[in-house]
């Protein structure tokens, strides 16, 4: 998954970070062994998405419920799926798109709880030009739209296109898996950009541009209203460690939710574990704020997976001949970790 | 007897250093004249000032009643390392100079054939240089040198990298060609045997600054056979020599 | 024996034995001997890396998806060769197109270099400099200016090749024998000639050095290319394993490194070869008949022993 922005400082500063250790902070020096979990970012350095974890460790949520935290970054977005097959990484953080593929060439993964509850996946344009759900056909006809090559973005094109009434030969799309699409859109190079929102707009306001960058959800031009993120184990790991499991989502769901409830404290709990992270204090607040209308659904629901998103995904994957089957939506996932 | 070379007051010097004093010289058409001198007698120099790679301070230089100080292009030269270009055949290392000036014709490599194989290397043709011995490289920049025509040659040590035996032959074989070929051949040596076995006339020069205190006539009589180096004419005459290098006892 | 008569011909002598030519029979079997050497071993040395491959993932059940067995990542290559080959044409014509611009940029700078020693203290810190810049960086700058397609591959292959190059070029053309130079000079050589004939055959070995090194180093430029510049629709090698690496497409993967590195052995061993045909005098005694210089009526085999 590399729905990011990496201009070159953040990429450089992140292989810098490589994998850190957190301290356990906090909580009573209990009597309960600790277990040590592995936790495997989507992503080569951290950013704002680490959040929930982070003040989960600061509040000491991990420390109550007997856990040792060491998250690590993988050295690209296509590897923390293999870390946690090979268990060199007991949890982790990818897409469910990820999850898709990882099933169908059979590597034993399994999603226990999501991160955003809906797509927040979008499109981007220069400001000063049209972006709208009516006009589609005609301001995506003929443009170049940038696409970071990901698995994500692959299945949510078609869908899109498919709104506009186009085929993929009526458009030219351009990947670049070094993501320099913003740069790309400013200078004209690319007429739409595509990212997911938070990323995409805490990243505009904080490049001290005018205007608002034109943002078209998804979701408004015919991409299905399904997760993008989501914790996953191994089977290997959830069979042997369920207790462990189910303790780290809890903790995780309650650091969640004091995030959300404290976004300020939480980002700035970020700014202070991940200083080097290459991203400025207002980028990490900004990020936080655009991505959390997106944790729960509309029933108030934070975490539980539902069959028909992990159908809707696979179905999307096997029209793009990702996966050479649908299989039942009971392979991918698991509610039964969720506090 | 015709003058091929005179030098007129030829003087040259490197910062302080007086490598050549004032030098006057001349040289007979047809002659082969030996110079002997220790390091830093300014045979070197002199060479190179004949040459034309060198402008004298002072002084012109004169071949074949021509005034040619500080040009290029008017002796034959040839030093102890053959300098043969070691990605040309044989033949094509003979045809050098014409190649570097006006190019060559079929007239040239005709005439390197013929060369080479009168004297022997006509075998290797097509040979590049490093598949021969020293002594066969050094002839074929002998050869290299002879086919240029200049009626006047000079010879830097060209056997100081040779072997004793090897050098006995290459001598052998250098006063043949010259008898043959009919040029005029100015050669540097350290050797004083050499100098003498070769040559018609000697000139010693001496170091600090460069000049030449003697020139003697050799007696001998040509053809020269290896029983020269005995006779006693040569051996006085190297006496003399060496005592004129090395300071008298 | 010998076809000008009136003079014996001086080969008799000790020194023409001390190095005779191999026989020509003798130089035909030792040379097929050594192409057996030269190329029979590598075969060999892959054939038994493919094997062990095959033995680990065998022995130790290496799941599928994590490292695939050889076979099956040449399978993924030959099933896959329809959409394959265009792409890994793409990739060899920027190799091709860059390294000919790198030698071309390399030779031309080394050669003002060489010859103009002021151009060489003021160009060579910011040649050292250029190479400073991580390729990485490099990429959207060079997209920016020149947009989607071959042009910022090229500019990238042609920057990793042409330092190498020029740095070997300036080293050959001065370390040209200044005797030889000289004697040039007493031949009456122009400097044009000079430059021709002497100096330039005479780098020729750090020359090749150079390609070399910058052949080796081209197609990996190649790739870092169609990574950090876009190709538009028509894609490329690298996004193409890009592609196969996060759809967990492991076999692929592991079939395009091995297409990619085909492309760089090959295009190696192409510099090689036409190193071997430029300078024939490294590796042979005798040069090949000319067909240029053939002189009607002369039979050089009969110029006496």
């Amino acid at each position: 998954m590399k729905l990011r922005r990496t201009g070159a400082f953040a990429l450089a500063s992140s292989l810098a970070v490589g994998s850190l250790t957190m301290l356990a902070l906090g909580g009573g020096a209990s009597a309960t062994p600790v277990t040590n979990v592995t936790y495997a970012y989507d992503f080569p350095g951290p950013d704002f998405e680490l959040i929930p974890l982070v003040v989960a460790q600061d509040q000491g949520y991990f420390s109550q419920a007997g856990l040792h935290v060491k998250v690590v970054f993988p050295p690209d977005t296509s590897t923390t799926t293999k870390l946690l097959v090979t268990g060199a990484a007991n949890i982790g953080f990818i897409t469910t798109t990820d999850m898709g593929v990882a099933i169908n060439a059979g590597a034993p993964v399994l999603s226990i709880g999501n991160y955003t509850m809906s797509n927040n996946w979008a499109l981007f344009a220069k400001p000063g030009v049209a972006l709208t759900a009516n006009n589609l056909k005609s301001e995506l006809k003929g443009k170049k739209i940038f696409s970071y090559g990901d698995t994500w973005t692959e299945s949510m094109l078609p869908f899109v296109l498919k709104k506009a009434g186009l085929t993929d030969k009526q458009v030219d799309i351009v990947t670049d898996p070094t993501g320099q699409d913003f740069k790309f859109l400013l200078a004209g190079k690319v007429n739409i950009a595509t990212n997911t929102s938070n990323y995409e707009v805490a990243g505009f306001d904080t490049s001290g541009l005018k205007g608002k960058e034109p943002t078209l959800l998804g979701t408004a031009v015919g991409a299905p209203n399904i997760p993008i993120w989501v914790y996953a184990t191994s089977q290997s790991y959830a069979k042997s460690n369920p207790k462990t499991v189910s303790s780290f989502m809890s903790a995780v769901k309650k650091g969640t939710l004091w995030a959300i409830a404290n976004p300020t404290k939480a980002a700035v709990e970020f700014d202070k574990a991940y200083p080097k992270s290459g991203y400025t204090d207002a980028y990490n607040l900004d990020g936080w704020k655009l991505t959390i209308p997106f944790m729960a659904n509309s029933s108030g629901q934070y975490f539980t997976q539902t069959s028909a998103q992990w159908a809707t995904m696979s179905q999307a994957l096997k029209s793009i001949n990702l996966i050479s089957s649908v299989p039942s939506p009971s392979t991918y996932y698991t509610n039964k970790f969720l506090p | 007897m015709n003058e091929l070379l005179q030098l007129d007051n030829i003087a040259k010097s490197f910062g302080s250093t007086v490598a050549l004093e004032p030098t006057s010289l001349t040289i007979e058409d047809g002659s082969f004249v030996a110079i002997v001198g220790p390091s830093g007698c300014g045979k070197s120099t002199l060479f190179n000032v004949i040459a034309g790679l060198l402008k004298p301070d002072s002084g012109e230089v004169h071949v074949a009643n021509q005034v040619v100080t500080g040009t290029s292009g008017h002796v034959g030269y040839m030093l102890q390392k053959d300098l043969l270009m070691p990605w040309r055949t044989v033949e094509d290392n003979i045809t050098m100079a014409a190649r570097l000036t006006r190019g060559v014709t079929p007239e040239d490599r005709a005439e390197a054939r013929r060369v080479a194989s009168q004297y022997g290397l006509g075998e290797f043709l097509r040979h590049y240089p490093h598949a021969l011995s020293g002594g066969m490289r050094q002839r074929v920049a002998f050869m290299r040198t002879l086919v240029t025509r200049h009626p006047l040659l000079l010879l830097d040590e060209p056997f100081g990298a040779l072997d004793a035996q090897t050098r006995l032959e290459m001598q052998q074989w250098l006063l043949q060609v010259w008898k043959e070929a009919g040029r005029t051949v100015l050669f540097i040596t350290h050797d004083v045997d050499e100098s003498i076995f070769l040559s018609d006339r000697v000139l010693v020069m001496s170091p600090r600054p460069g000049r030449i205190i003697a020139d003697f006539a050799n007696p001998l009589e040509r053809p020269r056979s290896l029983d020269v180096l005995t006779d006693l004419r040569f051996v006085e005459l190297k006496s003399q020599i060496l005592h004129l290098l090395h300071g008298a006892s | 024996m010998d076809s000008n008569p009136q003079k014996a011909p001086l080969s008799t002598m000790n020194i023409d034995r001390a190095t005779l030519p191999r026989s020509s029979v003798r130089v035909t079997r030792s040379r097929r001997r050594a192409v057996l050497r030269n190329v029979g071993i590598p075969i060999l040395s892959i054939a038994l890396l493919l094997l062990l491959w095959e033995a680990i993932v065998v022995v130790f059940h290496v799941a599928p998806y994590i490292a695939p067995r050889p076979l099956a990542a040449i399978q993924s290559v030959t099933d896959n060769w329809g959409s394959l080959w265009p792409l890994v044409l793409g990739t060899i014509r920027e190799t091709i197109y860059g390294f000919v611009c790198g030698t071309i940029l390399g030779i031309g700078l080394g050669v003002v270099m060489a010859k103009a020693p002021f151009l060489h203290r003021m160009v060579y810190p910011v040649l050292v400099l250029s190479q400073g810049v991580p390729i990485i960086a490099l990429g959207a700058p060079i997209v920016l200016i020149l947009g989607f397609g071959i042009a910022p591959k090229v500019v990238i292959v042609a920057w990793i090749v042409f330092f190498p190059v020029t740095v070997n070029v300036v080293a050959g053309l001065s370390h040209v024998d200044q005797d030889l130079l000289n004697l040039a000079r007493v031949y009456g050589a122009s400097e044009w000639r000079t430059f021709f004939l002497i100096e330039i055959p005479a780098s020729s070995t750090s020359l090749f050095a150079g390609l070399k090194i910058g052949a080796t180093y081209a197609v990996t430029g190649a790739i870092i290319g169609e990574l950090v510049s876009p190709s538009g629709a028509s894609g490329s090698l690298a996004l193409y394993q890009e592609h196969a690496n996060t759809n967990f497409n492991v076999a692929a993967v592991y079939g395009t490194t091995m297409v990619m590195t085909a492309i760089g052995i090959s295009w190696f061993l192409l510099i090689v070869a036409s190193e071997v045909v430029a300078t024939p005098w490294q590796r042979r005694t005798v040069a090949r008949r000319s067909l240029f210089h053939r002189e009607p009526g002369v039979d050089l085999t009969s110029t006496g022993h």
